[in-house]
């Protein structure tokens, strides 16, 4: 392919998603109205298919040199030493996270043209998410941390837009704002981690920054403070992006936003933001163990918390969004694994990676059966208002089991390989001699975690689709399953769902594919540890049957235990009161201190400005009667002047 | 002998001061025109002993521009006076304070009342004849001292004082 | 010398303030006349500090005689009642004034100062005097503003006027000390302002030279401004359609 060719292919990815916004934009309210998806839909497949062309082409291209494929733009900044070039840079990582983020997205979009059918505000909606993917390509494809903050930004503000899109609604608009406020607090880590690379590598690129892998050694050995503040900064930034513990806490609310929208940016695309900038930092991660510890430690947590919350939720969309916190912490959790040596590096960027993949498909698919749930029951999304409509919407069912399935990681579908190389990676690491001990306990959360995750998912599948058929009297007396435009997507999802960790997790090609990403060390890939595999067929199987047990042959089970641990029951019904908590040591505080800053404000500072203001008033209060409007007062004043020039001409001539 | 012309300049300034005097302390835009244009005479004074004492002719020069632009601000002041007086029907120019801050206290001013009731005009008297019959409002019983009966009017219950004409029927004579 | 020369300035100062103080229309309304004698006086003491000894005596009494006449219409105009006798006594004051430019030999002057102002500008303020103010006495002629803070602020001014001449002058220096008189300074420049045997000092020709030679910009300016003021005048004067005079 030529070089033209290619940076056009390169270009088209980000470029045809905002020429549909922008034509969106533009014409979508006066010309477009009802068929404003089309420059969406066309947009985005013109983009999913230039990324499957770069993942399939350009980027091979580089690996015998490892170097990145390349597309130059234009000069952004220009200062003194500084050069920040708008540029596209692509590599294994950038490839594999935008093939998945292109097609997840063409698919979601598919899907909401039925789902948003109607809404008044449907160009709107196009518009924004065709912004949000542009966003998302050009934050991937980024080749500096500079442009990689501004659309890291600029997703934040789609998220934002999109999880307000029906404004008027109290909640999403005070969940837009919780959701902007408490990513900014990630923001500013990532702004400080910048601001530090920029001090110490001076350079912002990918490329002077982590393959200078001279100078990483060299500030390993010198000021390894620094790498670990850094590693640190990036890190608070990726913990608000991709909602970690203790600033999850955005996710669940964001569910306020139309299900597209959760599906894409809240499950499958910007969340995974943060494991993408982790897993691309790699090479300063790599020289930071504690941080690495702390990461899977935090990812660990994450995930019992989310899950454990998850167990009791009983919105749907609910149970799902903290499935996507919990499975963000097994990423982190397998990303952090890389403390454990070098070798063990690559493979655990390449499991938590895997993981993003997977996950990326079938939380989108899951989400998705949830929004044409929440569509055929007429906006209801209380899983006690409905249950046994496995009968009422098959398609949907279908779609829903397939997603449930591979979120639990049932044997030989997709969530199965990619939960199975983490806790593989996990156990490789419990071996090591200083962090072993961590490890190990990060390895049975693990464990623990996934056969919760097992167990409230199949919960929620059980609920919504079996028992005797209730449905609540908003549906209307014949719901209706999804109509084409909706179940293609689902099919379609449900299918990747179901292959694609075997596709690519059998044979290791994921691995193999992702071994050239820049920066990487090289390892020899692990071979498949049976005994772990076996162990997850358990757990899943375990869980399975558990929920089954519960919700399907004795439902009355469930109760009693509620009852009986009404507590933990209530702790976790209420998400273990975390956004009290923070309310508690970080809200009210501010809060009063920001009412000290008022009172401070108001009774000092104004009082202060205002006598400022009127000293001169009070100064002029004596001379003010000679500017009475009265011309020979004036004239007195004029006579004046002369009579003290007068003097000084005296003065002058003595 | 040479002459002397440091007199001359003495004489310009005295002139010029004693315009400025009248500019600041006479209220009448006319006057203060008039005074204006003392100054101007000082100031020509001035520089005619100037160019004397330089020995040059400069002196004389400005005077007839000094001329000049009196005869301008004469006729433009005037004009502006004449417009003035249209508005307001009065040639007092504390009147015309109108650009000074809105709380000032018209300290600087009198307003026009307060003079009018300092300077209320000398009564006017017409010769009228003995009120025949009883006037309403006129005690004719009380003694006549040769005095001025003093009355008390229908409405306002001030003292009655002469004003206008028709009213000066009113008052008695001995 | 200097001492005195400054105490006499002070108390002519004070004493013209005063008389000055008595003359302006106000409250205290008696003793006009005398007032304004005594501050006349008051202030051709101030000018006498001036007089050299031995100077014509022609001139002397003439210069005398119009200062005196100048100086006492001047009080008397800023102090009158009526504006139509301050109208008047500006009249006499301008003739006065006149009289001083024959003086400095500058009679053309003389004769263009009383066409224009006793002829011209005097007639017209007459005219506006009759068309505004038919009402005879007016209140805001009987009351001066301010008199003290003006007298004050003039005195001092006048005072610095008389000290600054003083001292520039060398007043009450020997002859030799002082600056010369009758010398060109900066012949070079404008120098066809400077006088000539053929068109000496005072001559027309010489004002004539000074005027369309050096000058003749300045004049033709001066002649534009006229003719706006012509039109300025026209265009804000009041019309009878519109109002009532």
């Amino acid at each position: 392919m030529s070089e033209s060719a290619q940076h056009l292919v390169m270009w088209l990815i980000p470029g045809a998603p905002l020429v549909a916004a922008i034509i969106i934009a533009l014409a979508g309210k006066g010309l477009l109205k009802e068929r404003s998806h089309w420059p969406c839909w066309i947009g985005l497949a013109l983009s999913a298919a230039c990324a499957l062309c770069m993942w399939k082409t350009i980027v091979p291209a580089g690996f015998d040199s490892h170097s990145p494929a390349v597309a130059t733009g234009y000069e952004f900044l220009n200062i003194g030493t500084m050069q920040v070039p708008i540029a596209l840079r692509a590599d294994a990582i950038s490839a594999l996270m935008l093939t998945m983020v292109t097609t997840v997205s063409f698919l979601v979009s598919i899907f909401a043209a039925g789902y948003m059918h109607h809404d008044p505000g449907y160009p709107r909606f196009f518009m924004a998410f065709s912004l949000f993917v542009f966003s998302m390509c050009m934050l991937v494809l980024s080749g500096n941390f500079l442009q990689l903050f501004i659309f890291w930004e600029a997703v934040g503000l789609c998220s934002y837009l999109l999880i307000g899109f029906w404004f008027k609604k109290p909640s999403a608009a005070a969940a837009a704002k919780k959701a902007f406020v408490v990513n900014r607090i990630g923001d500013f880590g990532l702004i400080i981690g910048m601001f530090l690379i920029w001090t110490t590598f001076g350079s912002l690129n990918f490329d002077d920054v982590l393959l200078n892998g001279a100078k990483i050694q060299e500030l390993a050995t010198t000021s390894p403070g620094t790498i670990t503040l850094i590693c640190s900064m990036l890190f608070l930034g990726a913990m608000g992006k991709s909602a970690q513990f203790p600033l999850h806490v955005w996710l669940p609310d964001a569910m306020e936003g139309p299900t597209p929208v959760s599906a894409l940016i809240h499950a499958a695309t910007m969340v995974t933001a943060g494991v993408y900038l982790v897993a691309r930092c790699t090479p300063l991660f790599m020289y930071a163990p504690e941080v690495q510890v702390t990461i899977s430690v935090i990812g660990a947590i994450t995930a019992l918390l989310a899950a454990l919350i998850g167990l009791t939720q009983f919105d749907l969309k609910r149970v799902l969004a903290y499935s996507t916190v919990s499975q963000l912490g097994y990423m982190f959790m397998a990303l952090g694994a890389g403390a454990a040596g070098e070798d063990l590096m690559t493979t655990a960027v390449t499991a938590g990676m895997f993981h993003l993949f997977t996950h990326g498909f079938f939380k989108a698919l899951l989400f998705l059966s949830a929004g044409s749930v929440m569509h055929s029951m007429g906006d209801v999304i209380d899983m006690r208002r409905f249950s046994g409509l496995r009968k009422v919407i098959p398609i949907t069912h279908f779609a829903f089991l397939c997603g449930a399935l591979a979120l639990a990681g049932f044997p030989l579908i997709s969530g199965f390989w990619s939960k199975d190389e983490i806790l593989s990676v996990l156990n490789k690491a419990s071996a090591h001699t200083i962090y072993g001990k961590y490890f190990a306990a990060v390895f049975w959360v693990a464990c623990g975690t996934a056969f919760i995750t097992v167990f409230y998912t199949f919960r929620a599948y059980f609920l919504t689709f079996w028992g005797p058929t209730k449905i609540p009297a908003e549906a209307g007396h014949h719901p209706h399953d999804a109509s084409p435009v909706m179940a293609w997507p689902l099919r379609i999802l449900a299918f990747a769902s179901l292959i694609i960790g075997g596709a690519v997790g059998f044979n290791h090609a994921f691995a193999d594919y992702l071994h050239h990403g820049t920066g990487l060390p090289h390892a020899p890939h692990g071979s498949f540890n049976y005994s772990l595999m076996a162990l997850s067929t358990v757990i899943s199987l375990a869980g399975i049957a558990l929920a089954w047990f519960c919700y399907v042959q004795s439902p009355a089970i469930p109760e009693k235990t509620a009852t009986a641990l009404a507590p933990l029951y209530m702790l976790s019904q209420n998400k273990f009161y975390i956004d009290e908590i923070l309310w508690g040591i970080l809200v009210a505080p501010l809060r009063g201190l920001s009412h000290l800053s008022f009172l401070f404000d108001k009774y000092f500072i104004d009082k202060l400005v205002d006598l400022v203001g009127m000293i001169p008033r009070w100064i002029s209060a004596a001379p003010r009667w000679l500017q009475a409007g009265s011309t020979p007062g004036y004239a007195l004043v004029m006579w004046g002047g002369l009579l003290a020039y007068l003097v000084l001409v005296m003065g002058s001539l003595r | 002998m040479t002459p002397n012309f440091d007199p001359y300049l003495a004489v310009g300034a005295v002139l010029f001061v004693l315009g400025a005097i009248g500019f600041v302390t006479r209220r009448n835009l006319i006057v203060m025109m008039l005074s204006a244009e003392l100054m101007l005479h000082g100031v020509s004074l001035t520089l005619l002993a100037f160019g004397q004492i330089h020995n040059r002719m400069e002196g004389q020069t400005f005077t007839v521009f000094v001329l000049t632009i009196a005869a301008c601000e004469a006729g433009l002041a005037l004009a502006i006076i004449l417009s003035l007086y249209q508005s307001k029907k009065s040639l007092d120019v504390s009147l015309w304070g109108d650009i000074r801050e809105e709380d000032l206290p018209a300290r600087a001013l009198a307003t026009e009342e307060e003079d009018h009731a300092a300077f209320e005009p000398a009564p006017l008297v017409f010769p009228g004849l003995t009120p025949a019959g009883r006037v309403p409002g006129i005690d004719m019983d009380a003694p006549l001292d040769g005095q001025l009966i003093p009355t008390v009017t229908k409405n306002d219950g001030k003292r009655f004082t002469y004003g206008e004409p028709e009213e000066a029927e009113l008052t008695t004579k001995p | 010398m200097i001492g005195t020369v400054q105490t006499t300035v002070v108390i002519a100062l004070v004493a013209a303030a005063a008389g000055l103080w008595f003359a302006l229309p106000q409250r205290l309304h008696r003793w006009r006349m005398l007032s304004s004698f005594a501050a006349t006086g008051a202030l051709l003491w101030l000018v006498s500090l001036f007089e050299q000894p031995g100077s014509e005596i022609v001139s002397r009494t003439l210069f005398w005689l119009f200062s005196f006449g100048a100086v006492l219409c001047g009080v008397l105009m800023i102090t009158s009642r009526d504006p139509v006798h301050g109208a008047l006594w500006f009249a006499v004051a301008t003739l006065a004034v006149c009289g001083l430019f024959m003086l400095l030999s500058a009679p053309f002057l003389a004769a263009a100062t009383v066409i224009v102002y006793a002829g011209a500008i005097i007639v017209t303020f007459m005219f506006v005097i009759m068309l505004a103010q038919q009402s005879g006495v007016n209140a805001y002629d009987q009351r001066s503003k301010n008199p003290v803070a003006a007298l004050f602020v003039s005195s001092l001014l006048l005072g610095a006027l008389v000290m600054t001449l003083i001292n520039w002058r060398g007043v009450g220096k020997p002859a030799g000390e002082r600056p010369a008189i009758g010398v060109s300074t900066e012949a070079g420049v404008h120098a066809l302002s400077v006088p000539t045997a053929a068109a000496p000092q005072g001559s027309l020709y010489a004002l004539g030279r000074s005027l369309f030679g050096d000058y003749l910009f300045a004049v033709e300016i001066a002649g534009t401004v006229l003719l706006v003021a012509t039109v300025g005048a026209i265009v804000m004067a009041p019309r009878r359609a519109q109002g009532n005079l």
